[in-house]
């Protein structure tokens, strides 16, 4: 029930007015005259009498009169579910069937089922009901029919995925069917684990106030599981021969006892190492294995233990590429120095994780399968190349390339127009080259006078930048004696700065690729960046992200999708249960959802032979944890709405809207008959003499 | 103006049953005190078998100083070429007596639970018994106090008309100070007659006494009217209620069921103490309700008069 005027309610602080009389009236509205005091005076008096209210009946009366007032006033209003019978009404049942991994518990799916087909066949004549299956995403399998056999029929269809759960998906596709059925009384069921992690998202989701939600729970009382948490695999390079050393994380939850298990590791499908391990209750258990000879080419495996109640979380897949070396092409301008790049080139030899080559080339050169095979050119303080090379290098940016611009002394002095100064004369393909500089060079900015330059202004958050962020004082105490002026053009971001807020690295996307643009010196001779500690991980840094290794991962989970090398012409895909796919092509590229956990392969053309790539996929570990969340936190955080913005279909009709309204009446009927015993009441027995027994008038005033 | 009005017809039509016009309920329906005054004492006299006796004298009895109000005829001028003074010469049996009524103005006498509040009452009384004081040829003076005397009419034969003018003027309120009033009056009043006093005796018994006692000192004649409502005797109140003291404002709470026992009590011993103390002094005490009719007053009064046997 609500009130049509609320603000009416504030009346009922008048209520106030007939306490404070009643405490008061003796004092200020009629006080009995009498000749003297002089005899009242001498006994004992009781005052405190003064301050209570000696006459309860008659004030609730007055206090009960006025309050009925105020809410007529306030005009109440029933709600729709209050006024209208629900059992004049159809009803609308979304059926929400949570079909994550975690629901392949035991015997939970089954459960489920039941309990689904329960509440079908609780649907009445005029009733329609919808089934919605739901993990990370929901989809409706069957819209609202009030066909009670299909809406039975389509849990036929469903079946439990290694996906997560995310029950705020699930509302909003019932919000959606319910859209439909305004006129219903809506009804929503969760039949779900109610797993905790699902709940995230929902806390700010709208749902119409009307729509009544409930939850039945299927989850196991027993929720006891063991899962492959986590692989990690490292290169270990010999000199005749590479390594790969793997090692694994168990972790169990709520086991009722420490359970003994096998581990096994499988690399392209042969068995490459086993443990036994105990797995204690609830905690992580580590599992190496013996590194064995790293497979030629690309190499895919999982690790799992002997199955529980939960078999989709004991194994995890993984892929890596065989060989994760990164080739860079340094092109170097013909008057360089012999000792100009000796600080880059030594400083990315370091190290073998991806381990870096480095071909020196010339600017013509950027072409062919050279060109094809690197993941990264640097340009050193030389301008993009001219004619098929430069529109080669365009193209393979374009398609995913990685492209850093090392700019020094050379490109600022060639000033206003930079890199592609000379390429705006130089043909119809230059243009595409010279846009991948991302910004323009005015001159140089000369720091001797004052010592060198620092960099003011980092932003640290920028993947370019992860090494420093709880180290920012590495880059600041770096100086800078020469560098480039330089004007990030548009679409360009400037990612660091020097201290005179001169750009010093620029950022830009190009396609699929990436151009990075360099001003802090990397020599010796401009600078002492090379001298210092931040140098080497910065160049590390630089190389990986530019050449998009940044962030090699040895799985990715459901849900999300794959993006294709733009290289295949012809993509077919194999997914883990065998079948071929072959993505349709767009302005993107190739797309592979990834439904389901394994390991997905990627050819060109026929699928045979080599694959072109490979990638492991994994159900999100937090299915693993089967916590349920209590049945009431579920809907904790959404935002009730009212009906009002539904449909046309919610408007009242006027005798709906009547019936809903007409309290107001007979409520103030009510007072009015209050008033009036009130008044009986008042001038009735003791209470009428007392007010009758008043001093005459005085002496002379007729 | 005219000087009688009835209030009603049925004023007129009483008069064949003069008796009637003792009740104060009828009283209150006559606004004119000389009208009320010659009503109450033709009514009340009405079937009285024995007249009254009056005494006359025409000896020199002595000079006193002049007072105003007194007649310039009877100034001695002689003995004012003599000394330059006024003189006034006074007789044996010029009057038969000379009678002050003092009635009480203050507020505690403007209650009334009746027709007729104490004050109003005690007008009705003071005028009948200065009509039949006139009647019987004694002089009849008139003073009203509250905290102070407020109006003073001189004791003489001629000076009712006055006097009931003077009494229907006359305002209630404010605190009363009946000892003050009372012992100014005494020293007032040089010749001894009889002083009556109508009141509702709101002070300590002995205080009152006292004062009376210096007016017998004196040689005075005293009749004391003691005026009580009967919602002063009964205390018929049940209700919380908060009390106001009608002369001084003051209020306070009171639970009157609890305490009409302990206040009647205190009002017995008040009106015992008062009997006792008053008859000690040789006054003559009269309580008098105001819902009784004026004959047990009048008569308490005749019965003194007459039983006056001095005249000066």
């Amino acid at each position: 029930m609500g009130f049509l005027f609320p603000a009416f309610l504030a009346a009922m602080a008048a209520l106030s007015v007939p306490i404070v009389l009643h405490l008061r009236h003796r004092d200020k509205d009629r006080p009995q005259r009498f000749p003297s005091l002089m005899f009242l005076e001498q006994l004992p008096i009781r005052t405190a009498q003064r301050r209570r209210v000696t006459d309860l009946p008659l004030l609730l009366l007055r206090a009960l009169a006025l309050a009925l007032i105020v809410f007529a006033f306030a005009r109440p209003v029933f709600s729709k579910e209050e006024s209208v019978k629900k059992t004049e009404r159809v009803r609308a049942v979304v059926v929400l069937l949570d079909r994550s991994m975690s629901m392949g518990y035991k015997d939970v799916w089954k459960t489920a089922l039941d309990s689904a087909r329960a509440v079908i066949n609780t649907i009445g004549t005029g009733d329609r009901v919808s089934v919605v299956v739901f993990d990370e995403e929901a989809e409706i399998i069957q819209a609202l029919t009030n066909d009670k056999a299909a809406a039975l029929s389509s849990l036929s269809s469903a079946k439990p995925v290694s996906r997560g759960t995310h029950f705020a998906a699930a509302l909003r596709a019932a919000r959606q069917v319910l859209v439909a059925a305004p006129e219903a009384t809506s009804e929503v069921v969760f039949i779900t684990d109610l797993q905790r992690s699902g709940v995230a998202g929902v806390a700010g989701l709208d749902l119409p106030s009307s729509i009544n939600v409930r939850s039945i729970s299927v989850g196991s009382k027993e929720r006891g599981n063991s899962a492959v948490a986590n692989v990690e695999v490292r290169r270990i390079v010999e000199p005749t021969r590479t390594m790969v050393g793997v090692q694994a994380r168990v972790s169990s939850r709520e086991l009722t006892a420490e359970r003994k298990a096998k581990v096994t590791l499988m690399l392209n499908g042969r068995p490459s190492g086993t443990r036994d391990v105990t797995i204690p209750v609830s905690g992580d258990v580590p599992v190496s294995f013996e590194p064995v000879l790293l497979p030629s080419g690309r190499v895919s495996g999982y690790v799992s233990i002997d199955n529980d109640a939960l078999a989709v979380d004991d194994t995890l897949h993984f892929a890596l590429a065989g060989d994760d070396g990164v080739d860079v092409l340094l092109v170097i301008p013909g008057d360089a120095l012999r000792d100009e790049t000796l600080y880059f080139e030594r400083a990315l030899a370091v190290g073998q994780a991806p381990s870096i080559r480095i071909e020196e080339v010339r600017g013509d050169q950027l072409e062919g399968p050279k060109l094809q095979k690197a993941a990264l050119v640097v340009l050193w303080d030389s301008p993009t190349p001219t004619g098929r090379a430069g529109a080669a290098l365009a193209d393979w940016v374009t398609r995913g390339g990685g492209l850093a611009v090392v700019a020094g002394r050379r490109l600022a002095a060639r000033g206003n127009g930079g890199v592609g100064a000379r390429s705006n004369d130089s043909g119809s393909a230059a243009p595409a080259a010279t846009r991948l500089v991302p910004a323009k060079f005015v001159g140089a900015a000369d720091r001797l006078a004052d010592r060198g330059g620092t960099l003011g202004d980092v932003r640290l958050d920028h993947p370019l930048f992860a090494p420093f962020r709880d180290a920012s004082a590495a880059l600041s105490a770096v100086r800078f004696l020469r560098y480039p002026r330089m004007e990030a053009t548009a679409g360009a971001e400037v990612i660091a700065r020097f201290d005179d807020g001169l750009p010093a690295v620029i950022d830009r996307r190009e396609g699929t690729g990436k151009v990075l643009l360099v001003g802090m010196p990397l020599d010796a001779a401009s600078g002492d960046f090379p001298l210092q500690p931040a140098f080497l991980p910065f160049l590390k840094r630089m190389v990986l992200y530019t050449a998009g290794r940044d962030a090699p991962r040895l799985w990715r989970t459901t849900g999300q999708s794959w993006l294709l090398p733009a290289s295949l012409k012809e993509p077919a895909v194999t997914i883990p249960d065998g079948s071929i796919v072959r993505p349709p092509r767009d302005t993107v590229g190739s797309t592979v959802a990834l439904n389901a956990a394994g390991v997905y392969s990627v050819y060109d053309g026929k699928v045979q032979g080599e694959p072109k790539d490979l990638l492991a996929v994994n159900a999100p570990a937090t299915e693993s944890d089967l916590t349920p969340v209590d049945a009431k936190e579920l809907l904790i955080g959404v935002r009730q709405t009212n009906d009002s913005t539904a449909s046309a279909g919610d408007v009242p009709t006027r005798v709906e809207t009547e019936s809903r309204q007409r309290l107001w009446r007979l409520l103030l009927i009510a007072a009015v008959l209050l008033l009036f015993a009130e008044t009986v009441f008042a001038n009735r027995g003791w209470r009428g003499t007392a007010t009758r027994m008043k001093a005459v008038l005085p002496a002379g005033s007729e | 103006m005219p000087l009688y009005r009835f209030r009603s017809r049925r004023c007129s039509g009483m008069a064949s049953a003069p008796a009637a016009f003792l009740d104060p309920a009828m009283l209150a329906r006559i606004s004119d005190l000389a009208l009320l005054a010659r009503t109450v004492v033709d009514g009340f006299m009405h079937g009285q078998h024995r007249s009254i006796r009056k005494g006359s004298s025409s000896d020199f009895a002595e000079h006193r100083s002049y007072q105003p109000g007194d007649d310039l005829r009877r100034i001695d001028w002689r003995v004012f070429g003599r000394t330059d003074r006024f003189y006034v010469k006074e007789y044996e049996a010029d009057t038969n007596a000379s009678v002050t009524f003092i009635l009480d103005a203050s507020g505690s006498m403007d209650f009334g639970s009746g027709p007729l509040t104490k004050f109003r009452y005690g007008q009705f009384l003071v005028a009948s018994l200065a009509w039949l004081s006139q009647k019987q040829g004694d002089r009849v003076g008139l003073a009203t106090f509250s905290k102070d005397l407020t109006d003073i009419v001189p004791a003489s034969t001629r000076h009712l008309q006055l006097l009931l003018h003077t009494l229907s003027r006359a305002k209630v309120g404010g605190p009363s100070q009946l000892v003050r009033a009372v012992d100014k009056i005494s020293h007032l009043t040089t010749r001894s007659g009889i002083i009556v006093l109508v009141t509702d005796c709101y002070d300590s018994a002995d205080s009152v006494a006292n004062s009376i006692g210096s007016l017998r000192m004196r040689g005075h004649d005293v009749i004391v009217f003691h005026l009580i409502d009967t919602a002063e005797r009964d205390f018929p109140y049940s209700a919380a209620t908060t009390f106001e003291d009608a002369e001084t404002g003051a209020r306070l709470p009171l639970r009157p069921e609890d305490l009409r026992g302990k206040y009647q009590k205190l009002l017995g011993d008040h009106h015992a103490a008062l009997t006792r103390r008053l008859a000690n002094t040789g006054a003559d005490y009269v309580r008098v309700y105001t819902d009784q009719p004026l004959d047990r007053a009048l008569h308490e009064y005749l019965d003194r008069r007459l039983a006056r046997s001095r005249v000066r």
